[in-house]
């Protein structure tokens, strides 16, 4: 795996240095976060799946919020139709891999965390591997296959996956800790068809992504109230934001065993 | 009656431009007479009753609450109610 890190962070895990303690000054003085959710962001290891859209503004918040790792899986390559509104990507990087260039991106915001890249799809195969010993999961994928693979081996191995989707100008957001609330298959009881190349307004990837990135620090730190078994239904053009409740279904084929 | 009709994403293409539509109904109509309504007004276009009455993916929402927790297809509505009709979405 494509590592690059300073050798120090692990043995410096349970201490912030003065240059951490100045870079998130402004994350530490809010109100019930403290050096303590700092520390568990600086201990937590987040898989980011996609580096497009949503992975741009959720992998340069986490990143910058300080999560100790960031493993970020995409294994596509810029093209001159993504700079609407994947914002880790700059004109001169077209035809270049994706997460070479996040990664680097990443690294330069914030030199004090771990950054992975994996240019590869993720699968049924691989998907295990990629989030072991990973504390949490992103959802940032631009299709329904992918989500379910990640789903079900999130669901599996319990590990807590922040969902998020766009279409137009609209959004999608729903937090899914295993056994604590509905899971995609929950939400999404049937396989939907897939749509290729579809429209998207820049900004609703951003939000949607800055969200992602917000859920799981609510996750990581065990501030505030994450939107488990909520689906935020974001409408972009009357700015309107829906809160739906979404229950757990019973008969899941991914859930229902967990208790 | 009249009711407001928001769709999203997929549906709102198919319906329509900006996702409103307002649509009148004869009073103490359901769900499923207001998709027969639209079946009427899209029939050629579109499959109403696949689209959306029997595809459980697509959340059916009544001022705000989902179907499947009052009434179903048989909720009823009144004049002036919002329905949402809100299938999933894949883009990221």
């Amino acid at each position: 795996m494509g590592t690059q890190s300073p050798s120090y962070r692990r043995s410096q895990e349970d201490k912030l240095s003065p240059e951490e303690l100045e870079r998130y000054d402004r994350q530490l003085r809010l109100l019930g976060f403290g050096i303590e959710s700092q520390l568990k962001l600086k201990r937590a290891r987040v898989l980011v799946v996609g580096v497009g859209g949503l992975g741009s503004a959720a992998a340069l918040y986490l990143a910058s919020a300080g999560v100790g790792l960031l493993r970020i899986i995409d294994d596509g390559y810029v093209e001159l139709s993504n700079l609407n509104r994947q914002i880790l990507y700059d004109t001169g990087d077209i035809g270049k891999r994706k997460v070479d260039v996040a990664a680097k991106r990443l690294r330069d915001l914030n030199p004090e965390i771990e950054v992975e890249a994996l240019g590869e799809k993720l699968t049924e195969e691989n998907v295990r591997e990629m989030l072991s010993n990973a504390d949490l999961a992103v959802d940032c994928l631009d299709n329904f296959r992918t989500r379910f693979i990640l789903n079900d081996a999130c669901v599996e191995l319990e590990k807590p996956l922040i969902h998020g989707a766009i279409y137009g100008a609209e959004g999608r957001l729903m937090t899914i800790i295993p056994g604590m609330g509905p899971c995609l298959r929950c939400l999404i009881p049937h396989e939907p068809t897939e749509h290729d190349k579809i429209p998207v307004l820049g900004p609703l990837p951003g939000i949607v992504g800055a969200l992602e990135a917000l859920e799981a620090i609510k996750v990581i730190t065990g501030l505030g109230e994450p939107a488990i078994g909520k689906l935020i239904v974001i409408d972009g053009m009357d700015l309107s934001f829906h809160t739906i409740e979404i229950k757990r279904n019973p008969n899941c084929p991914a859930c229902r065993k967990i208790k | 009656m009249r009711v407001i009709v928001k769709s999203f994403a997929t549906l709102r293409e198919i319906f329509g431009g900006t996702g409103m539509l307002y649509l009148e109904l004869p009073e103490g109509s359901t769900i499923e007479d207001l998709l027969e309504k639209l079946r009427e007004q899209y029939g050629s276009k579109l499959d109403v009753g696949k689209l959306v009455g029997e595809n459980p993916n697509v959340k059916i929402l009544v001022n705000g609450r989902e179907i499947t927790y009052l009434n179903g297809l048989r909720t009823r509505l009144r004049d002036g109610d919002s329905v949402a009709f809100i299938p999933p979405v894949a883009g990221g």
